[in-house]
């Protein structure tokens, strides 16, 4: 007898459904390349928001120190200084607290938006379609440094604005690669089918339409992540960003290009913390790309 | 005959192109009896799915009514139209199309009983996502298969099992069996039986396929060009076609038979004229080997010609 009950409920077991969750994270994990950069990731934030162990901010990253400017890389200062004393190390360290958040969140609300405008539009078409995409090709055909500069000197210097600014100039190509991935999706039939029954726009739009059109909007997202770091820095370089004292990976890069010639050590270091980040963000987009399709579940 | 779950009265969709207006369904009056299947057949593009979409409010009718249990849904608002397409479902032709690929077969099926919120706990709809595919012949452990997965005849079931989700009464059956191979078509057109007879089920059931018309419909319906040109009981129009236009149709049907002495098989001749802004008169007078100059001029009407088998032609 209870044998009989053991085999029962070990065979309903075998059939559990399984949460779609679970099944993403499992494909994940499974992908060596992807586990990399989320791993390269953790160690880059926890590096930006753990650097006060290792130096100081006011001490190291923001005083001057003429007597020892530009020493390449010793013991002490094992990325050596700047053209003002400052150690590098320290730099890239709390510099990444500001690339990576301000990258990140200029990311995410681009994305958010973008998709918002371009599933608003790529679904319902017609006059909604043209308008908002109208709307953004005034937006595609400023260029996007001039557009972000314009809505800096409009709202005023500050991190808050920086983050808008950068967002409200990525925004277009989001909504556009959004639009056209929509098109593609909403005439199928099983779309039709959540129509008939009864299926509400939003709910069609984000669960039945949105996961199909992930791939190329994650890629996007990981191509942007590179540009918006470099534009913080030409921001911060007209002065629109961030003062330049404050440490910042794309500023020291374009303050480092005088001395590049002869202290090549002040643009290889945020040099290669920005090439780590982005790495990391792709890998991280390319593994959750296949991760989210099931049809690449091996 | 009983009361009609299903009734069109005037039906009409037309579509606004640059050079007038296409007529997609012109005028269409039928009525589907509980528990029968009204077949519909017609050549590509004479708004045979259309006509389908147009019932279940997939696609806004230009004028007409449709009329379920006697109450016409096509006033009906937001609100009252969901209630009722509980009660109103369709299957697809296409097995590849119809279904979601970033869902599984459970998530599928359940998407409808979570929408209208049919059950509320998991375990509950869990149980009823296996009993649907019971139903429907699917085993149990393709419930998290995805639909990249299976082969077609599985797919289609799972159609089916989404579109009975939700305990419909009638279904609109848009060539459910055109894209699977023939083996395969005889058990989904079986199993779609089994179940109209299980759940007293009305079908519309679309196709362009004479045989499989003759297999599953009480009532065959002919389509040309958005009209209905001849709709009678099944048995009666394979035996005494009258319109030139299925009695074309049906000459089609291959016979499996060696030595079977062959009628001349009727070939219609000519393209399908176009069907923005036709002109009054039998639309299919350009292709008819009958026509004369009664045919044109005035739209002619459907015609009783003997019980339940009307005919719109001059002969």
């Amino acid at each position: 007898m209870g044998n009989a009950n053991t085999a029962t409920v070990s065979a309903s077991n075998q059939v559990k459904k399984n949460s779609q969750f679970k099944a993403i994270v499992k494909r994940y994990v499974k992908n060596k390349l992807a586990v990399f950069g989320l791993f390269l990731f953790i160690v880059l934030v926890v590096l930006a928001l753990g650097a006060e162990l290792f130096v100081d901010y006011d001490a190291d990253a923001i005083t001057q120190n003429m007597q020892i400017r530009l020493t390449p890389p010793n013991s002490e200062h094992i990325f050596g200084t700047d053209h003002y004393g400052r150690d590098v190390f320290a730099r890239v360290l709390f510099g990444g607290r500001i690339s990576l958040l301000v990258g990140t969140v200029t990311i995410l609300a681009s994305l958010t938006c973008g998709s918002i405008i371009g599933a608003t539009a790529g679904y319902y078409g017609g006059k909604v379609d043209n308008i908002l995409m109208r709307i953004m090709d005034v937006f595609l055909a400023i260029p996007s440094i001039l557009l972000a500069i314009s809505i800096v000197a409009a709202l005023g210097n500050g991190m808050i604005n920086l983050m808008i600014a950068l967002s409200v100039s990525a925004t277009p190509r989001f909504a556009r690669i959004v639009r056209s991935s929509i098109l593609t999706v909403k005439g199928q039939e099983f779309i039709e089918a959540a129509k008939a029954y009864g299926c509400h726009n939003v709910k069609i739009i984000s669960y039945h339409i949105l996961p199909n059109s992930i791939g190329p909007i994650i890629v996007q997202a990981t191509l942007s992540m590179a540009s918006t770091i470099l534009m913080i820095s030409s921001l911060s370089f007209v002065g629109l960003g961030l003062p330049s004292s404050i440490p910042e990976w794309g500023s020291m890069l374009s303050e480092a290009k005088e001395f590049m010639r002869y202290d090549p050590y002040l643009i290889v270091f945020p040099g290669i913390a920005i090439v780590l980040a982005v790495m990391a963000f792709n890998l991280i987009g390319d593994g959750l790309r296949d991760a989210l399709d099931p049809k690449l579940r091996n | 005959m009983e009361m009609p779950i299903l009734e069109t009265k005037g039906l009409k969709k037309y579509f606004k192109t640059p050079r007038g207006n296409l007529h997609a369904v012109d005028d269409i009056n039928i009525s589907i009896p509980k528990g029968h299947t009204l077949g519909v057949v017609g050549e590509s593009g004479c708004g045979k799915s259309t006509l389908g979409r147009v019932i279940l409010r997939l696609i806004e009718a230009t004028d007409g009514e449709v009329l379920f249990e006697g109450d016409n849904i096509l006033k009906y608002n937001i609100q009252q139209m969901d209630a009722m397409r509980r009660k109103l479902q369709i299957i697809f032709q296409d097995p590849f199309a119809s279904l979601n690929p970033r869902l599984s077969v459970s998530e599928i099926i359940a998407d409808p009983i979570r929408t209208n919120k049919l059950l509320k706990n998991r375990k509950e709809i869990e149980e009823r996502v296996v009993e649907l595919m019971q139903t429907v012949g699917l085993s149990e452990r393709f419930i998290n298969a995805y639909p990249h997965e299976l082969d077609g005849g599985r797919r289609q079931r799972i159609g089916v099992a989404r579109a009975l989700a939700l305990d419909p009464k009638f279904i609109v059956c848009d060539e459910p069996v055109s894209a699977l191979d023939v083996s395969i078509q005889a058990q989904i057109l079986n199993l779609m039986m089994d179940l109209q007879e299980e759940r007293d089920l009305t079908y519309l059931f679309i196709t362009h396929d004479m045989s499989v018309v003759k297999h599953i419909s009480s009532q065959v319906m002919v389509m040309y060009m958005g009209q209905c040109v001849e709709i009678a009981p099944t048995d009666e129009l394979f035996e005494q076609p009258m319109h030139p236009y299925s009695q074309a149709l049906l000459s089609a049907i291959p016979v499996p038979q060696l030595r079977h002495d062959r009628k001349k098989r009727q070939l219609i001749r000519g393209e399908i004229t176009s069907p923005i802004n036709p002109k009054p008169g039998c639309r299919f007078a350009p292709r008819c080997p009958y026509a004369s100059e009664k045919c044109t001029g005035e739209s002619i009407p459907l015609t009783e010609r003997s019980t339940g088998h009307f005919v719109s032609c001059v002969l």
